[in-house]
């Protein structure tokens, strides 16, 4: 029975520890960031990091009803 | 033609690797607390038997620790680390010493739980001569905990080296001072004169 127990502290230790490291692990350096491949048609390749695209934005405002 | 890809994997081996060391380090304190406590009769006789099976028990439970350690260390894409450098110690190529402080740590470790089953064919004296060799483990593992790992650094380190050697320190200083009960010889209470 003592086996018992000392095994489940002992994973549940495991358990925890892993859980604090992965919970402080350092976020990857913006380089890492998700990249997309780009493939041209002659076989090269590009690699161009995946942004959030831009809000769009308009200079155009919407007319006005009239009356 | 556009295909993703994301270099954002979770490390597993490695923060398996990191999380078994420090539980290894941690369940080696805590059966080294408990021998000492024995060796100081911290608890009543009948309670000795209890820690003894809790002090061997803990020990096999770190050492599979180390064994977890190990396994992980071989599994990591990132080390490439062989069978050779996790067995023998001074062969790996990154921070020798502190990784052969860790390895040298896991035989005395292997040696010290496999010395509780034949203790009857050792002589009890041997036992206790080869048990000495815990003090040289636990302060190799902390060692190498200190040097070797990269989440014991700074500040954080020595509080857990103080956090951990702190009640092994006071237990062999009580052992040191506290004068142990000879065979035979019934203790002296006070107001028994």
């Amino acid at each position: 029975m003592r086996s018992v127990w000392a095994t489940l502290l002992s994973v549940w230790l495991l358990f925890a520890v892993i859980a604090v490291l992965a919970w402080t692990r350092q976020q990857p350096a913006p380089s890492q960031s998700p990249v997309i491949v780009v493939k041209g048609k002659n076989g090269t390749q590009m690699l161009v990091p995946a942004t959030t695209a831009a809000t769009h934005a308009t200079t155009r405002t919407s007319p006005v009803a009239a009356g | 033609m556009i295909a993703a890809t994301t270099s954002t994997a979770v490390p597993v081996a490695w923060l398996v690797a990191r999380a078994a060391g420090l539980t290894a380090l941690a369940l080696l304190s805590a059966s080294l607390w408990l021998g000492l406590a024995m060796s100081v009769r911290l608890l009543a006789p009948r309670r000795q038997k209890v820690l003894m099976g809790w002090h061997q028990t803990l020990m096999w439970c770190g050492l599979s620790m180390v064994a977890l350690h190990g396994i992980s260390l071989l599994l990591d894409p990132v080390m490439h680390f062989s069978i050779a450098v996790v067995f023998v110690p001074g062969l790996a190529p990154w921070r020798p010493l502190a990784v052969a402080a860790g390895v040298v740590t896991a035989w005395l470790m292997l040696a010290l739980a496999s010395s509780f089953h034949v203790r009857r064919r050792i002589t009890q004296r041997r036992w206790r001569l080869m048990h000495y060799a815990g003090f040289a483990a636990f302060a190799l593992a902390l060692g190498h905990g200190l040097t070797a790992g990269t989440d014991l650094r700074g500040l954080t380190g020595l509080i857990v080296a103080g956090v951990l050697a702190a009640p092994a320190v006071w237990l062999v200083y009580a052992r040191i001072l506290v004068p142990r009960p000879q065979p035979g010889r019934r203790p002296v209470t006070p107001g028994a004169v």
